[in-house]
């Protein structure tokens, strides 16, 4: 089970890697944030801990459907181009997503000296979905774009939480979801006013801001 | 760490600080508003009070904190005149330089950390005598630069002549007088009490460096117009001289003579306090002269003893003392210096003892231009007749700027008179400050007389010179009276028995420099611009005629090392295009690194 899920995670981050536009990029999301549901919903059912399903009512309340439905929102009111702007395209970044879920293995392989398969693949999903994240940022160009790339990031260091020490603290956890969900409250402000002010939400047009 | 040392820097710092504080009180009035009058007042309490806790604390973590909140409040005395460009950019130079000195000072002090594991001076001073040499040579170059740019070593002495003049007068005289010597206490505290005597070289580069630092000091001071830009280059040369004692100490203690080497310190500290106060003095009445007239500019002076007497009377007095004249106390201080000289060239052998020999006479230069510099300052300030509106419209300045100046003048005199007892008690500093029993060493007779070389039969006695000064004074004036019969003229100024000579064709201060811009042409490669505006080939309607001199530290070394810098931070502003994605790369890039590094260990 627990490897149909991670298969699930790892795939739904290609389709993001792949993405065109920016529907498709929101909704691979919401699978990935899924799939992270769900492992947390089976920790939890298997441990019977109150905190682990709050944690992942909450997950699924703020990450599958609040989350994506304010960034649709966010696409909608900006009134731009739903192209994500691809400075790699998807087959090369299809490419380098293969070599990076390859190095993310070797170092996940490095990391764990007793070797046990389970959880190097673990690691070797979490670090590539951190991977995929910060890729996601540099390499598409509006500024959406790198609201999700952060957010994947965060999917990923989530998991790397469950995967090594069994989740953070409650409370940490907690505050957590709260900060992202402040974040892209404020960061979907930013893109709106940054498209209004230059009518576009390109960040690679936004190079003479600097001093 | 209250030691003799510590007393005796705390001493100069309030013997020359509260009459500048009495001064400033006429100074800053009708200069300032109140608001901005009561902010000069903050810094300089807070000044004094940092410059007194550097020299009092005991731990180099806390000694490092208050030299850089001295550096700062000064940084912001230089820039308190922020009406002027020239003010601002004093202060870049000021802020850069010193803190250049301090990076050095923060390496220095971390090596030595390495070693102690603490931060106390006592501790790091056990820690330093398990040092290896090498790294003994290290810490001794890091703290000579160090404390070296404050008190501003040739080359590094830039910031000095544009700092002191920028700032107002009574911080000037603090900021020349005090603060700079809170280098030399730097280089006593870490170099001779805590570093200890190395190898014989070190004192030797200092007497080298202070030496030309006392050259190049007063060739500079003897080519400046504006008088303060003049004082300013005065103290490189004084603290050359200071430097000198310094080194020539450091030296003895290396070779292993003891008591030349506490005669050299005593020497060194005690041109030390002199200089403290009569550029203190000096720098008051430069104040004085500019509240007054409104320039700084020698050339655009001239015949204030008229109308400014009793500043007229107190510059004097300080430019006989940095002259080095008897009965004052700048001639003492000197006198020792030289004295420990010849004491070093009669006791050592070989190369050293020319060396030092070679070394006596340079100093001897030093002095003679000094003196040339001061009756050029005074000479063709106060002197001559009034040569602009500014001189002429000059008056004499308030009565608790006259105190000011009077407190120092008196301490001049004192301080020249009373150089028994002084020493006396400057033999305790410097015996403590060199970790040696002064038990047994005598420097002087008895409370009038100072003997350096006991049994040799040499002696100085300012209280006897003073009174045979007096003495042969009143007498050629007696016999002047009795036998002059002729009627004394009246005649213009400075006239020489032309029959019609104004102030437009009088002497000016560049015309007196220029024989010492002559002889020492090699190095301060002067040079002309003339200008002529013709309207026919006979008639010239204008001709302008400049004189210049190259100032080669800053023309060789520092505009390459600036231009250097700029060129660099110009080819590395190619990695910062605004690229935001770029800087995510850059981030990216640093990670996979970070985990590529990991992966190696």
């Amino acid at each position: 089970m627990q490897g149909i899920i991670l298969f699930a995670v790892l795939a739904s981050t290609y389709l993001m890697l792949i993405a065109k536009r920016m529907p498709a990029l929101i909704r691979s999301f919401r699978y990935q944030s899924f799939c992270l549901f769900l492992a947390t919903l089976l920790i939890a059912l298997s441990e019977r801990q109150l905190d682990l399903y709050i944690i992942s009512g909450l997950l699924f309340i703020l990450k599958v459907l609040l989350i994506p439905q304010l960034l649709y929102r966010i696409l909608r009111r900006t009134n731009t181009k739903e192209d994500l702007g691809l400075f790699i395209n998807p087959q090369l970044s299809l490419l380098l997503a293969l070599v990076f879920s390859y190095l993310s293995w070797i170092f996940a392989a490095h990391l764990v000296t007793p070797v046990k398969e389970i959880q190097i693949s673990i690691l070797a999903v979490t670090f590539f979905i951190i991977l995929a994240g910060i890729f996601l940022m540099i390499f598409r160009m509006t500024a959406l774009a790198q609201i999700t790339g952060l957010l994947v990031m965060e999917n990923g260091l989530f998991l790397l939480a469950s995967a090594v020490s069994g989740g953070m603290p409650f409370f940490v956890e907690i505050a957590i979801f709260f900060d992202v969900f402040m974040s892209v409250l404020i960061m979907g402000f930013f893109v709106y006013k940054i498209s209004k002010l230059f009518t576009h939400i390109d960040v690679n047009k936004l190079s003479r801001l600097r001093g | 760490m209250i030691d003799p040392l510590a007393l005796f820097f705390l001493a100069v710092i309030f013997i020359v600080s509260l009459p500048s504080a009495i001064y400033s009180l006429g100074y800053l009035k009708n200069e300032y508003s109140s608001a901005k009058i009561t902010l000069a007042w903050v810094l300089l309490v807070a000044f004094v009070l940092s410059m007194a806790l550097v020299v009092s604390v005991s731990n180099v973590l806390v000694f490092l904190v208050f030299w850089e909140i001295m550096s700062l409040l000064s940084y912001f005395l230089v820039v308190f005149d922020t009406k002027h460009e020239k003010s601002i950019q004093a202060g870049m130079i000021y802020i850069v330089m010193t803190h250049i000195g301090t990076a050095f000072l923060i390496a220095a002090f971390l090596l030595m950390y390495k070693y102690a594991h603490s931060f106390d001076f006592l501790a790091i001073k056990s820690a330093c005598l398990s040092m290896p040499a090498q790294t003994r040579n290290i810490v001794f170059l890091l703290l000579l630069v160090g404390f070296g740019t404050k008190a501003g070593i040739v080359p590094l002495h830039v910031w000095l002549p544009y700092a002191h003049p920028q700032a107002p007068s009574h911080i000037s005289s603090i900021m020349s007088g005090v603060m700079i010597k809170t280098a030399i206490y730097g280089i006593i505290r870490f170099v001779i009490f805590i570093l200890g005597a190395g190898s014989s070289w070190w004192g030797i580069l200092i007497i080298i460096l202070a030496l030309i630092s006392c050259l190049v000091g007063i060739i500079y001071a003897l080519m400046e117009r504006d008088i303060k830009k003049l004082l300013a280059y005065s103290s490189v040369e004084n603290m050359g001289i200071i430097l000198l004692g310094v080194g020539l100490a450091l030296f003895f203690q290396s070779v292993n003579m003891p008591y030349l080497a506490v005669f050299s310190l005593i020497a060194g500290l005690y041109h030390l306090v002199n200089h403290a106060i009569f550029k203190g003095l000096l720098f008051l009445c430069a104040g004085s002269v500019y509240k007054a007239s409104g320039t700084r500019d020698i050339e655009k002076l001239g015949g204030l003893i008229k109308q400014m007497p009793l500043t007229a009377g107190f510059f004097l007095f300080g430019a006989m003392a940095i002259s080095g004249l008897p009965p004052l106390n700048g001639f003492v201080s000197e006198w020792l210096t030289l004295q420990a000289f010849f004491l070093g060239a009669f006791n050592t052998i070989g190369g050293v003892k020319l060396f030092l020999g070679i070394c006596a006479g340079l100093l001897a230069l030093t002095g003679g231009l000094a003196a040339a510099c001061f009756v050029k300052a005074f000479g063709l300030t106060f002197l001559a007749l009034p040569r602009s509106h500014y001189a002429k419209e000059a008056r004499e300045v308030a009565l608790s700027m006259k105190l000011g100046m009077f407190c120092l003048a008196l301490l001049v005199l004192i301080f020249g008179l009373a150089a028994a007892i002084i020493m006396k008690l400057l033999a305790r500093v410097a015996g403590a400050a060199c970790g040696i029993d002064i038990g047994n060493m005598a420097f002087f007779l008895n409370n009038f007389t100072l003997s350096p070389q006991v049994g040799r039969g040499i002696y100085l006695s300012v209280p006897l010179l003073a009174i045979w000064l007096i003495v042969l004074g009143v007498l050629g004036f007696a016999i002047y009276k009795l036998f002059w019969k002729g009627k004394s003229v009246i005649y213009k100024t400075w006239d020489c028995g032309y029959y019609n000579m104004d102030s437009r064709n009088e002497y000016t201060a560049t015309a007196f420099s220029k024989p010492f811009r002559i002889a020492f042409s090699f190095f301060l490669l002067p040079y002309r611009k003339t200008q002529k505006i013709r309207d026919s080939f006979y008639h010239v309607k204008s001709f302008a005629y400049e004189t210049h001199t190259t100032l080669i530290f800053k023309k060789y070394i520092y505009d390459p090392a600036i231009a250097l810098v700029l060129t660099t931070a110009k080819a590395m502003r190619r990695i910062q295009p605004g690229s935001i994605h770029l800087y995510l790369g850059y981030i990216f890039i640093t990670l996979l690194l970070l985990i590529i590094f990991i992966h190696q260990f």
